[in-house]
């Protein structure tokens, strides 16, 4: 991995982002009434973004906001590698994807338009704004990458699948060079009311509403909706090597495996076998894992399990074993937050820091490993390992190790 | 504001670009006018204009003048014939 980018709630760039991270500095704040109007209880992590300094007007007609986000994050990450792609190059330049909900606020918008106007009109727009291949389509142009061009819809999981599977693309020589990562925008009306009726939400933190998040905590209300994306540039450590590029880590194994079981509430078993299948996958062993990235959502029944599956997998070392969830920072971006949290498993084996769960006071009894509470230790990792588990039972799990 | 003024700055708007640099004459395509772009730039004037333009006139139309012409025949015809 030779290219990161982020556009993240708590920082807007991947060096930016991370440093918010380790010092458990939150961008999770009240949500803004332009979404839903004041007063109510709901948290988000938003991102202060000015779309109208970086897009002309026209240009915005058909980016959504999601798929702003993406151009950013992948622009920040191509940069970051310094590519400098031939022609023939880009052949085998691919973009692999992750959305959850693709143009959520551009269908949002579109529904306005059709029931709560006097005239029922849709813009022309609308399908290529709200498909969920918009962000990878538009990467894709902006970029000039003509390999590969695919998008990964697996909810909260999405751009690990999409990192993972780029991972595979170029081992097996489908492709050279992969921007992989995901974006997510769906802070809007009809959807934060839709995960509030699931009863998954987070209400403010009546004290200090950026500590409203908190994995792992017997005092926690939910998970807390997140926007943003991130960007990974990824490309065989040959190539990496002979072109003299800075490699951030090695992403050395990918597992997937499905719950079969309910479509939200989330399951101890798949979520072994995706960890597992992650493991055989990179060839080296469980005890070399020096951090889990959890997927720690912060709803009671996520904890739990994903906190038995750790000891499942990992068994008696689990005791020992530095898991934290940096969703207690900058929220949950569904399709973005694979590829966010992977930024953050491999800045901390860059940088040798595992990052903190923040806001962790009281552990729930039902929640017994070593969460990392509050403050960020410094470390030399050898491999991490990073957690994404979707509704519909779709795990993937993603492992880096230090490049050597 | 006649109708040629008026769909001159919706053009402007629409394509990104300074309206004192289009004339009326020139063709879409020479504006930066891709397929999804015309779309949009005629949703805005049925909008505007309160009209439906068809397929069938929307595809004739070249440039802006021959396209201010028929928002003008519509709005015509419109108010001949008025809504119910």
């Amino acid at each position: 991995m030779t290219g990161l980018g982020v556009i993240a709630p708590n920082g807007q760039s991947a060096a930016d982002f991370f440093a918010a991270v380790v010092a458990a500095q939150s961008g999770i704040s009240l949500l803004s009434p332009a979404v839903i109007s004041a007063p109510n209880s709901f948290v988000a992590g938003q991102v202060a973004f000015d779309a109208s300094a970086r897009w002309r007007p026209n240009e915005l007609n058909v980016i959504d906001r999601a798929t702003q986000f993406a151009l950013v994050a992948a622009g920040e990450a191509l940069a970051d590698a310094s590519l400098d792609l031939t022609e023939e190059e880009t052949f085998s330049a691919a973009v692999y994807w992750g959305t959850g909900l693709g143009g959520a606020s551009s269908i949002e918008e579109s529904y306005r338009g059709l029931f709560a106007s006097a005239r029922a009109r849709v813009r022309p727009s609308t399908v290529v704004l709200g498909m969920n291949n918009a962000a990878a389509a538009q990467i894709s142009m902006a970029n000039g990458l003509r390999g590969p061009l695919l998008n990964f819809s697996t909810a909260c999981s999405s751009s690990a699948a999409s990192i993972g599977e780029a991972a595979r693309a170029i081992r097996h020589g489908y492709a050279d060079v992969v921007i992989a990562g995901g974006s997510e925008a769906l802070l809007t009306y009809g959807n934060v009311l839709a995960w509030d009726a699931m009863r998954a939400l987070a209400h403010a933190d009546p004290v200090d509403p950026s500590r409203s998040c908190r994995p792992f905590d017997v005092n926690r209300s939910g998970l807390v909706l997140g926007e943003g994306a991130a960007a990974l540039v990824l490309e065989s450590s040959d190539r990496a090597r002979q072109r003299g590029a800075k490699i951030y880590a090695e992403l050395v194994g990918y597992g997937n495996a499905s719950d079969a079981r309910d479509i939200s509430k989330p399951d101890v078993d798949g979520q072994v076998r995706a960890m597992r299948a992650a493991l055989k996958d990179s060839r080296i062993d469980a005890d070399t894992i020096g951090y889990v990235n959890a997927h720690g959502t912060a709803t009671h029944v996520g904890d739990v399990n994903e906190t038995a599956a750790v000891k499942c997998t990992f068994g008696e070392r689990a005791r020992s074993l530095p898991v934290s969830s940096t969703k207690a920072v900058h929220g949950h971006l569904l399709g973005g937050a694979g590829a966010l949290e992977a930024v953050v498993s491999i800045m901390a084996i860059h940088d040798g820091v595992i990052p903190p769960t923040a806001h962790l006071e009281t552990p729930d009894p039902m929640c017994d490993l070593d969460y990392v509470p509050r403050e960020a230790r410094r470390a030399s990792l050898e491999a991490v390992m990073s957690n994404s588990f979707g509704f519909g039972g779709m795990n993937s799990v993603l492992i880096a190790r230090r490049y050597r | 504001m006649d109708t040629l003024s008026a769909i001159t700055e919706l053009a402007a708007k629409q394509f990104g670009r300074d309206a004192s640099t289009i004339t009326a004459d020139v063709p879409f395509q020479q504006l930066g006018a891709d397929s999804l772009g015309m779309l949009e730039f005629l949703f805005e004037l049925e909008d505007r204009f309160d009209i439906t333009i068809s397929q069938d006139d929307a595809a004739k139309m070249q440039n802006l003048r021959e396209l201010a012409a028929l928002i003008d025949r519509e709005l015509a015809s419109t108010s001949a014939a008025p809504r119910k």
